[in-house]
Parts: structure tokens; sequence; C-alpha cells
């Protein structure tokens, strides 16, 4: 890495907490968080977001709408059949399938979106600031040239809270 | 907030972070006990039978089976239900827990959501078998064909069943893959040797705990839970579906997908509980799964057996107030008293009166009568299976065609085979995957510290 970086690492979720929002006051950001389970704080603290939800919203819909769609064209335009006298274009009989079907594109839809947003994806090589993050460790890492101005006091409320790496 | 009054601490042993992976990844790292290749050997050995039995089925045919015309679904149907009722758990116990925020599940959800994916993939070999030529299992597919094209029935209870169980399976796994993702992460930045690392690293998909993820990891989680709730419901409502559909006395009835979503969740959360208190016994997770865990499942137990009950009541009930002269006599000749009058009473005891014994704290802290009761239950609904399945089926409106059923060799030894691969699955779990979730676990040791583990009192449940 040709950037330089500095590590702020806690023990604990509170002190962690406690650290990153006296630096937010301060209008200093970490470049990334690293914790071994998620941190509400901090996920609503850092300025980022997501739009999962909504993308799996609308693949539900639009889900939903082709399967119905296709089970209403095979059975009553494509080759209609009669099943004991039931209609051609059963829709009682669609919803089962529309939902559960719907259900797997959703899922399937989701992770794949959520496997390129997070960049999570087989055979990707984990880069690692510290190696004690994902068992016991929560760790802060900032951009050195980012917080030049005030490294003093940025690196004054880290020691207070855990120690720098 | 998680009320510890209620049901007292989560985790034994005032543990630190480091020690929840150290606890939870031993397995992992110790080496392979000896009683572990034993009992692998003798699944392996259980699931070739199954194997030759499944060879015999497909290069001879299903007329090996002891079905004959009138009861044409015999073990195969029982044994599909059976185990798809059984892989309901996982997914109920991650999803129903999770909204209804019930911290303890975070113990136990993994394993159960293990036992899900194991236990559908040994349900799905069952239909498709009994398909008779399965090598043309693909023609349930709706795909353009040369036949016309010629599409499947969409208006029938069994190709519903086919989307339900290809999703459910593909779902459930991706669930529960996408849970372990930060685990193996721990396992990949905790191991000492250089394979473990690369193979664990590799599964890890290069998760690194960061903010950017954990968003949409919780995004996702929150996605799949909320969708994969209907899914638990709709699945095994569909197989219910399979009967109710038909006009047949003791099957027609609405009652049908409740109760079968009730009595798999009945069957999985026994289920559950015989496999944590093996986790218990072989490799002393007490500080996790705690006598409080075990004791809530047991409470839970007692709470559908009642339904379970209830269910029973309600279908005789409903036999004699409809007056109809076929369910009359489906229910108080043939099941009350009939060829298989011995099933149903194993069922009705088994699911409705002896799980009550977990009214009594006594039982309840004992181990090992829990793990017979969990055991007991297993084998009940499996007599309750039998008991919809075969006696219906063997005295139809026609007594001309009325026969009884007996298993063969072949279907027992099938079902041998799918308990032989469900344990086999389940050891390489025990030996291979973290059987907690870790790191769901630390998000919720913060709630057993005197003062939460926070410096100021705030909250965010």
């Amino acid at each position: 890495m040709s950037k330089k970086y500095i590590l702020g690492v806690f023990d604990d979720e509170a002190t962690l907490v406690d650290a990153f929002e006296k630096l937010k006051d301060k209008g200093v950001m970490p470049v990334e968080v690293y914790t071994p389970y998620p941190v509400h704080e901090i996920l609503e603290g850092m300025p980022i977001k997501t739009r999962i939800t909504h993308a799996a919203f609308f693949y539900g819909l639009f889900a939903a709408l082709g399967i119905l769609g296709f089970l209403t064209y095979a059975a009553s335009i494509s080759w209609p059949l009669h099943y004991g006298g039931k209609p051609f274009n059963a829709f009682p009989s669609f919803i089962v399938v529309t939902i559960v079907a719907t259900i797997l594109a959703i899922t399937l839809l989701t992770l794949f979106t959520f496997s390129a947003r997070a960049k999570i994806f087989p055979g990707k090589k984990a880069e690692i600031f510290h190696e004690q993050a994902t068992d016991d460790k929560f760790v802060m890492v900032f951009d050195e040239a980012g917080i030049a101005n005030d490294s003093e006091s940025v690196k004054s409320i880290l020691t207070e809270h855990g120690k720098i790496e | 907030m998680y009320n510890s009054a209620v049901r007292g601490k989560l985790i034994d042993g005032d543990k630190s972070f480091s020690q929840i992976s150290k606890d939870i990844l031993a397995p992992i790292h110790a080496k392979t006990p000896l009683w572990w290749y034993a009992a692998m050997l003798v699944s392996l050995g259980m699931f070739g039978f199954g194997l030759y039995c499944k060879y015999i089925t497909v290069s001879t045919g299903i007329g090996t089976w002891g079905v004959n015309n009138s009861v044409a679904w015999g073990w195969a149907i029982i044994n599909f239900v059976w185990w798809i009722g059984i892989g309901h758990a996982g997914t109920a116990f991650s999803i129903f827990l999770l909204i209804l925020r019930q911290k303890w599940r975070t113990a136990i959800n993994r394993a159960a959501e293990a036992m899900t994916v194991v236990a559908v993939f040994c349900a799905s070999l069952f239909p498709l078998l009994h398909m008779g030529r399965p090598w043309l299992f693909f023609f349930i597919f709706p795909y353009p064909n040369t036949r016309g094209p010629l599409w499947v029935n969409f208006n029938s209870p069994l190709f519903w069943d086919f989307v339900a169980i290809s999703a459910y399976l593909l779902i459930s796994a991706s669930f529960w893959y996408f849970g372990m993702v930060p685990d193996f992460a721990t396992i990949r930045d905790t191991a000492k040797s250089k394979i473990k690392k690369a193979v664990y690293g590799f599964f890890a998909f290069g998760w690194t705990g960061s903010s950017r993820e954990w968003l949409r990891f919780e995004g996702l989680s929150f996605v799949l839970g909320g969708i994969a709730a209907v899914l638990v419901v709709s699945v095994h409502s569909i197989v219910s579906t399979d009967f109710a559909v038909s006009v047949q006395a003791g099957w027609h009835t609405t009652i049908f997908p409740p109760y079968f979503v009730i009595g798999a969740i009945f069957s999985g959360f026994a289920m559950v509980l015989t496999l944590v208190i093996t986790m218990r016994g072989l490799y002393k997770m007490n500080d996790f799964i705690t006598d409080r865990h075990v004791d809530a499942v047991c409470r839970i137990l007692i709470f559908i057996s009642l339904i379970m009950g209830t269910a029973y009541m309600t279908e005789i009930f409903i036999a004699w107030y409809s007056a109809s002269e076929y369910e009359t006599y489906m229910f108080f000749k043939n099941r009350l008293f009939g060829d298989y009058a011995f099933q149903f009473w194993a069922m009705f005891t088994a699911n409705a009166v002896i799980p009550q014994l977990f009214w009594f704290k006594a039982v309840r802290k004992r181990m090992w009568i829990v793990f017979i009761i969990s055991i007991i239950i297993n084998i009940g609904m499996w007599f309750e299976r039998f008991n919809i399945v075969v006696t219906t089926l063997s005295r139809d409106y026609l007594p001309a065609a009325w026969a009884n059923y007996s298993p063969t060799y072949v279907e027992i030894g099938f079902f041998v085979g799918t308990l032989g691969m469900f344990l086999a699955g389940v050891l390489l779990f025990f030996r291979y995957i973290p059987m907690i979730a870790i790191s769901e676990l630390k998000s919720v040791a913060k709630f057993d510290k005197p003062n939460n583990g926070q410096l100021k009192a705030k909250s965010h449940e």
C-alpha cells in the first residue's frame, strides 16, 4: 500500500463508539472501520448507505410480474390444455408458484447484488489491515494525509480509548 | 433491550471476544477425535446401503417397493414429508425468533440451518426416485421444448411442490452460507496452518468486517430473513396441498396447511434439540448452549404439542360433525381402531401426550430425558405421516380397491441411506464449520455485562 494509514485499535464496542463519536464531533471521519460484528452506531455514523432493500423490492416486483405473465402466457396462449374443466387462465392456482418463484428470484438477485456491491465473492483476496479485526479487536483506519491538519488531536482521542498501531 | 431477568445470561463464563472465537473454533483446530471417524464410518455404511437400494430402484423399478395400486405413496412420500418437516426448523428458528427478538437464538441458529440444508436435500431424493424414471426429471421444468412446447400443469400441487422444494433448498443453503462468511474470515485470521488459511480464506470470499460490508450484510439479512419467513409458511402449506387438493377422505380438509406447518416446526425443533444436546455432550458447548437455551426450546415444544393435540382432535371432531359417511369411517373405524391403529396411537401419544412432560422443570433440566423425548417426538411425527398417507390410501371409496401396505427392504434401505447421509452431513458440519454463529454471538455478548458494556446508557434495540 502506497498510502500511509493510522490504525486505532479498540478492545470493545463501547470505547470504539465513544472515540468514533468524539472524532465525528471534530469533523474527522475514519476511512473505514473494521469490527467483529455489526456495530449499529458505526453503521449509522459512517457516511455510507445501502439501497439493497430497495433493489430487492424492485427485483420482487419485476419477478412477480414476469412469472405471473409467463404462467398466463404458457397456460392460456402458447398451448392451452384442459385440466379437469378448469379455465385456461386459472389465476388462483398460479399464485402459489408466483410467490415461491418470486422469493427465489429476490434471494438470488439480492445475493448477487450484495456480492457485487460489497465486493464479497469467491476467490477475492482479503485486504487485511489488522489480523484480529475479525476476532476481538475493533479497528478504525485513518488516512494519514487526510487528517494531517488535526492529527495530534485525533491521536490523543485514539490513545485515550484504545491504542495506535 | 434484552431483558436478562427473564432468561438469565446468554453466555456462561464471562468470556472475552477472543475466548468466544477460540472456544467455538476449538473443534476445527483440534485433532479429529476417534469417535468422529467411527461415527463417520457408520453413517457412510448406512449411506452406502442406501445407494445400493437406490441402484435397485433405478435399475429394476418401483416394483421393488412395497407400494401397490391402492397405496401408491408408501415410505417414499412419508419420508419425504418427514425430512421436509425437519428441514423447516432451521429457517423457523432463524426467522421467527429473529422477528420476535429472541436473542438466545444466536447460539442455535447455525446448527438449525445446517440441519435444514441437509434434511431438505435428503427429502428431495424421495420424489425424484418416486418418479420411476428419474433420468427424465427435467421434464418437470417449464422449459421451451420440442414436445409442443408442451408446458407443465401449473395447476398441479406436485408442480408447486417441485418449485417450492427447489426454491427452499437454494434459499436455505444461501442464507446459511452467507451467515457463515464472517465466521470463515475469523477462522482464516486465527488459523495457524497455511492450508487452513487458504481454504477458509477462499470460502470467506475476502470478508474483512469493514463497515461497508457489514452495512450491506445487514441489509441482505433483513431481506432474506423477511422473505424466507414467507417461505417457511408457504413450502409446507404446498406440501400439504399434495394431499388436501385430492378428494380422499382424511386428506381433503382445510386444516391441512396450518396443521402441516405446525407439525413441521414441531419435528424440526425436536431435531434441533437432539442436535444441540449432542453438541453439548460431544463438544462441551455448555457455556454457549446453556441449560436455559434447552429450557426455552422445551417450552416452545409444549406449546406446539398442544397445538398438535388440538389439530388431531379437530380432525376427529370435524369428521363426525361433517356427517360424511366416508370421513366418519376414515377416522372412527379406520384410523382409531383399524389395521393401522397402532400408528395412530403412537403418533398421538408421542406428539400430544409425552411432550407434556416438559411442563415439569425436573424434566426440562435433565438433558438425557430431554434428548429421549426429542427423539420420541421425531418418531411420533414419522408415524403422523404414515397415518396420513397409508390409512387414507389403503381404504378408499371402493372396498374392492382396499389393500394393505408394508415396505420392502429397498424402501427401508433408501430411508436408512438418507439417515446416514444426514448423520454424515452433521458430522462434517461439526468438524469443519463453526457450529455456532461466532459474530452473532459476539454481538449479543455485551448484554451479559453489568453495565451492558456501554460507557453511556444508550440502546439501539
